[in-house]
């Protein structure tokens, strides 16, 4: 009676946490978006960056080649990573 | 508590923190599923093949925690889920090998974490999932030689 309660009553309780904490999290994980300078057509392109780039970091991101900014312009912070 | 007992506890402790791994990053997946296509589309070598391994992976995931549940089809789903560990994490090894500078295509918060950490995490699920291998054929086993004996 206790293992069939468990065998029902586990499965459905880690499911439950799962999607919950799917959905929980999803709010949370803002994924830092990056524009680029694309020189081939003139135009600024924005794209998801990587995990991990934001405004601080020692080694830049890039995307294609191209240096990835906070912004749409030259003037706005150029995304970085701690990790290469 | 008997070597079964206990046994017998860590085979289902293991099969609750698959099920929930897999199906958090599957839903992960699949609720910004566009956001995984495009990282699967930069990855090298599958880019060809990302439309169909944004759909087959989180769908495989999901099959794999459901089995798991299964006693009959307990140690096939350890099996299947070190094979998928073990195939992501060779790939990933692989690719940074080549290339420094890949987009996560995990779910969820996992994303979040540093390549060598995310190597780390899958190791570790790994050993669960050959643990589990090793434990459900020795009861399997054990069963077996009870009901001939």
């Amino acid at each position: 009676m206790k293992s069939n309660f468990l065998k029902l009553v586990l499965p459905a309780f880690a499911i439950l946490l799962a999607v919950g904490l799917a959905f929980a999290t999803e709010e949370k994980v803002t994924f830092q978006q990056g524009h680029y300078y694309d020189t081939s057509v003139q135009q600024w392109k924005s794209i998801p960056a990587e995990a991990g780039c934001d405004e601080d970091g020692e080694y830049p991101c890039l995307h294609d080649g191209y240096q990835l900014y906070s912004l749409p312009s030259f003037g706005s912070t150029p995304l970085a990573k701690d990790e290469p | 508590m008997s070597f079964k007992g206990i046994h017998s506890k860590l085979v289902t402790l293991f099969s609750l923190l698959l099920t929930i791994l897999f199906v958090y990053t599957a839903v992960s997946k699949l609720v910004h599923l566009d956001l995984f296509q495009w990282r699967l589309e930069r990855m090298p070598y599958i880019s060809p093949y990302a439309s169909l391994i944004s759909w087959v992976v989180p769908f495989l995931e999901l099959v794999i925690a459901g089995i798991l549940w299964f006693p009959k089809y307990q140690t096939m789903a350890f099996y299947a889920s070190f094979i998928l560990l073990g195939l992501f994490t060779t790939y990933i090894i692989i690719v940074l090998k080549y290339s420094d500078s890949i987009p996560c295509s995990c779910g969820g918060v996992i994303s979040a974490l540093g390549w060598k950490h995310h190597i780390l995490l899958n190791i570790t699920f790994m050993v669960l999932a050959l643990l589990g291998i090793l434990w459900t054929k020795k009861q399997y086993n054990m069963q077996s030689h009870q009901n001939t004996t």
